[in-house]
């Protein structure tokens, strides 16, 4: 840690004591050649996990760009991300924000808040700073508030809702040569599966030719998963969707699939979201229930980023790289690549530059799928849909062809 | 009551803190410090509004949360779908919190204790789940470029340290007005003992109520600040646990119940916790929340009742209490003459009967009152002479029969309109409101018979006088002797100048000398025109002071008459001592 992150901390350590030390003022003293890089996840709390791996993938950048002779088009200077916890609820998201910018005046731009309530709030301080922000978050409502100085990296939730069904039957039909005709869902009711799932019930699934023949809606915690097991066996749906957004529930119903004799492929499995691919879900349900288990994902590790995986493995002793990491990584890039062509450490000027991006190569096009380039939401535009699958225990993408890692095992009907 | 200089001293106490905190903002020259600050002030607010309820009145509540939250989502809504401008939807945020704390009180009020406490912690709960299902899981306040100010959004940070400051001094304006007002006074007699408060004529339900409302319009006008503040809101961090409790830890930190309590809990932990997060979140991820913890155990183990009342305790440790001068010479109104009903009794009970599950506590009980009289009710252990008392007061309703008090009937009312019709009462085990003083537990009964608060003062200072005790005005109720309790609870009941006044085993537990002097009392009392009820089961001082027995066994009357007569009535002696005695007391009667 530099010697002016010591500073910070001496004078936040004032408020800790008494109100009357808020009024000493943050020295901050301009260090040369070193660029500023925010980054803000939660490193407490119920999400400190996924903060954790997004931190790996932001260090890991920082150290790879550093290496690498720093910013050439500013002397080779080095940049420095400076880390900060969201905590677990947003007014901690939002003072981090906010102390951040105070402390670091110079900062040129960051990434974060993983949460997407954390990075709508986080965002709402550093739009009026006119600090360039990237965020794997995909909330819609992130990028629609008509902010300037906000890119999403993540195809929106409602974008990715709208995909995976379409996604999925092309999948089937390369794998096997028929087209599904019937699908079930079984989800819980919370927010994000309630969300995904309204188009496809009002018209979607007609409109794509798919039948809904088993629709089962549960409360989590969910107790007993027979009742919608059963459901599924006597109609047997040509594949599943599993939108479940607690770890527990979802192993409950793989058991019991399982138990039906429905599991490995018998009936496809189709999930959404990067938790169906984290190495949690592989140490609480293990490798043999998950095989074969589908998931859409707004990033996964791709083709040509085989040496990346490997050395990020072994950096962090992680068993794979998952989409937290490689964001984490990629924004920072995205960063880096934006200074590099500003050629100045200037907000303004480097948002100016995202805005005007087109990337197809190096390391920031690399942890992307599909080009970098905004839209004036602020949005990629011509990203593909991911899938990965679970094979092996490891889960790999599959989807798209030219991307994938691995080929989509669709077991025939 | 608190004197005036006090409540002066406190008003520029309010104005210094407001000077300071300007001061302050204005030395800040970050838009971090200045928006922690500004949640300082927020928080105080938020707690102020809890410790109406919680700390004046005693109804702990884990569920601000409520309020809070739907204070937020007030100012959010009206944003976003009716582009209602903050200035507008703040203000009505007290409506909307009023009306919430109206509707939770409703059927909430019926549990006392604990179980209110957990009750209320379901309404936050309940309200998580309704917000997501309506689809309003993130919300974020549209950012106004053209017509900033007018929709409360502010480049310089230290516009919203103003505000909240506003609010703060607002909060804390209502709540000296509280503290200094027969509503302070109720909330602080409910806290301490609820049924005294009853039977000493104060509304209890509707006191709870208004403060249940106050504080939630309180606690909502705060949250819809702090909407305005975060920008963004989800359910959780609205409506969530942490919310409630950060409400409640922030008064018992600094001292429930008291003034400044709230604003000493903000001003510590809300800047420690984020001095935390910002210095170990990043380092040791989680250890903040270690050590935030571990510091208000410390504290609270150090100052169990919070900061505040510590150090008062410790300023006042060295003073030496002033004995009162006014007392003796505070005017003593005398209003009392002999009030009698239009011919007839006072108070008529007819065939009252109540039941506890399989016991008859009361069977067919009839009496008769007539006004000026000084009645005694006798009986052994157990035969029904408090449940008597009980019905008559209004703490429980009868099974059958009815009640008059003259004239009018009285059975069915709740005990504090019993009280305002003329009936006063003390209790067996004193109940007395024990942190107030002697005075103050006597102008709590006084105010139902008291036009205002200086009437209510002057009556309590005549009360004491009639029973002796104006010398003992400014002791704290919870260091009297046994006497003294008695006489300030007989004093509580006559403050109001009631017709009636019913005495439960005022005489119990009293020496002989006691005893002497507190007789004297209730003849007196009966010169002075009030009619007296009283139950003793030592029958020995009540033949000397009675004019008129009667004696119950089991729920059921047995005998009634002149007090000499009764003492040889066979089935009163049979009642106190058995069937052997009756036989023995014939035989030296031969």
């Amino acid at each position: 840690m530099t010697h002016h992150s010591v500073t910070r901390r001496s004078v936040t350590a004032g408020i800790a004591t008494a109100i009357g030390a808020l009024a000493a003022p943050a020295i901050v003293r301009a260090q040369a050649k070193t660029i500023k890089i925010a980054s803000i996840a939660p490193l407490s709390g119920p999400w400190a996990r996924q903060g954790q791996l997004l931190k790996m993938g932001t260090d890991m950048a920082m150290e790879d760009i550093n290496a690498a002779g720093g910013i050439k088009s500013l002397g080779g200077a080095k940049i420095e991300v400076i880390a900060a916890d969201a905590g677990d609820s947003t007014e901690k998201a939002k003072n981090a924000a906010q102390r951040l910018l105070s402390d670091q005046p110079e900062l040129v731009g960051g990434t974060g808040a993983w949460l997407s309530s954390f990075t709508l709030a986080v965002t709402e301080v550093t739009e009026r700073a006119s600090l360039p922000w990237l965020t794997l978050s995909y909330s819609d409502a992130i990028t629609n508030r008509g902010f300037k100085f906000v890119f999403q990296t993540s195809p929106t939730a409602d974008w990715q809702a709208k995909e995976t069904v379409p996604t999925a039957l092309k999948l089937a039909e390369a794998a096997t040569h028929k087209t599904p005709k019937t699908v079930g869902i079984i989800m819980d009711n919370t927010a994000a599966p309630v969300s995904f799932s309204k188009p496809l019930r009002e018209g979607g699934l007609e409109k794509m030719g798919l039948k809904l023949t088993v629709d089962q809606i549960f409360t989590p915690p969910l107790s007993d998963a027979t009742p919608l097991i059963e459901k599924v066996r006597s109609a047997k749906p040509d594949f599943l969707l599993l939108l479940t957004s607690a770890m527990p529930d979802c192993k409950l119903v793989l058991e019991k699939l399982d138990e039906f004799k429905l599991a490995h492929g018998k009936v496809p499995l189709v999930g959404n979201g990067a938790p169906f691919g984290s190495p949690e879900l592989l140490s609480t349900i293990g490798p043999e229930l998950l095989e074969g288990l589908l998931f859409s994902v707004a990033n996964w590790p791709t083709k040509g980023q085989e040496e990346f995986i490997e050395r990020f493995k072994k950096r962090t002793g992680e068993p794979f790289l998952t989409q937290d990491g490689l964001c984490g990584y990629g924004d920072v890039a995205i960063l880096a690549a934006a200074l590099e062509a500003a050629g100045a450490a200037d907000r303004i000027k480097v948002a100016e530059a995202i805005r005007k991006m087109n990337l197809t190569t190096g390391p920031a096009a690399q942890c992307f799928p599909g080009p970098i380039k905004f839209d004036g939401k602020g949005r990629r535009v011509d990203v593909p849909m991911i899938f990965a699958q679970w094979q092996k225990g490891v889960p790999i993408s599959v989807f798209p062809a030219d991307l994938a890692l691995g080929k989509a095992v669709w077991p025939s009907v | 009551m608190r004197t005036r200089p006090e409540s002066n001293r406190q008003r520029w106490a309010i104005a210094a803190v407001a000077a300071a905190v300007l001061a302050l903002s204005l030395v800040l020259r970050s838009a971090y410090y200045e928006l922690v600050l500004t949640q300082v002030l927020l928080w105080a607010v938020m707690s102020l509004g809890w410790n109406i309820l919680c700390g004046y009145g005693g109804y702990f509540s884990f569920g601000h949360a409520v309020f809070w939250g739907l204070g937020a989502y007030t100012v959010a809504l009206a944003m976003i779908y009716l582009n209602l401008s903050p200035w507008v939807s703040i203000p009505f945020c007290a409506v909307v919190g009023a009306v919430a704390g109206a509707i939770i009180g409703f059927p909430t009020f019926r549990l006392k204790g604990h179980y209110f406490a957990l009750a209320m912690l379901a309404y936050p709960l309940a309200m998580l789940p309704i917000f997501q299902w309506l689809g309003f899981q993130e919300l974020a306040l549209p950012m106004k470029r053209e017509t900033a100010a007018l929709y409360m959004q502010f480049e310089d940070p230290r516009v919203y340290v103003v505000l909240a400051l506003g609010l703060m001094v607002v909060a804390l304006s209502i709540s000296l007005w509280v503290e200094n007002s027969r509503f302070g006074m109720a909330l602080t007699a409910i806290k301490q003992n609820e049924p005294a408060a009853e039977a000493a004529g104060i509304d209890t339900w509707r006191w709870k109520m208004l403060a249940l409302m106050l504080s939630g319009a309180i606690a909502a006008v705060a949250g819809g600040l702090y909407a305005v503040v975060l920008l963004v809101l989800t359910p959780d961090t609205v409506f969530g646990m942490l919310v409630s409790a950060q409400a409640l830890i922030l008064a018992l930190f600094g001292g429930v119940g008291s003034l400044w309590g709230p604003i000493i809990g903000a001003m510590v932990l809300v800047p420690l916790a984020e001095g935390l997060n910002a210095e170990l979140g990043n380092v040791l991820p989680g250890i903040q929340g270690v050590v935030y913890g571990v510091a208000i155990i410390v504290i609270i183990l150090c100052a169990p009742e919070g900061v505040y009342w510590r150090v008062l305790d410790r300023l006042n440790r060295n003073k030496k209490p002033e004995p009162r001068a006014t007392v003796a010479a505070a005017p003593v109104v005398a209003l009392l003459q002999p009030r009698g009903t239009a011919g007839g009794d006072l108070l008529v009970l007819r065939g009252i009967g109540i039941s506890f599950g399989g016991l008859r506590a009361l069977d067919q009980i009839d009496l008769a009152v007539p006004p000026g009289g000084l009645y005694g009710i006798i009986g052994p252990n157990g035969a029904g002479k408090t449940t008597l008392f009980n019905v008559i007061n209004g703490f429980l309703a009868p099974g059958n029969g009815t009640a008059e008090f003259a004239g009018e009937k009285i059975t069915g009312l709740r005990p504090n309109r019993i009280c305002r019709r003329g009936i006063g009462r003390t209790f067996q085990v004193v109940r007395a409101f024990a942190r107030m003083s002697v005075l103050e537990n006597v102008i709590v009964g006084a105010y139902v018979g008291a036009p205002d608060d200086t009437a209510a003062r002057n009556m309590a200072l005549a009360a004491l006088d009639r029973v002796g005790l104006s010398v003992r005005a400014d002791a704290i109720a919870g260091g009297l002797t046994t006497r003294e309790l008695r006489l300030m609870e007989l004093a509580r009941a006559l403050a109001p100048n009631p017709r009636l006044v019913l005495l439960d085993e005022t005489l119990a537990g009293l020496g002989h000398e006691d005893l002497d002097g507190i007789l004297g009392v209730i003849r007196q009392i009966r010169t002075d025109g009030t009619t007296v009820l009283i139950i003793e089961h030592t029958m020995q001082a009540m033949v000397n002071l009675v004019d008129h027995f009667t004696v119950l066994d089991h729920g059921r009357l047995i005998a009634e008459g002149k007090p000499n007569d009764v003492v040889r009535d066979q089935r009163v002696i049979e009642a106190y001592l058995g069937k052997k005695w009756v036989e023995r007391v014939a035989a030296t009667a031969n």
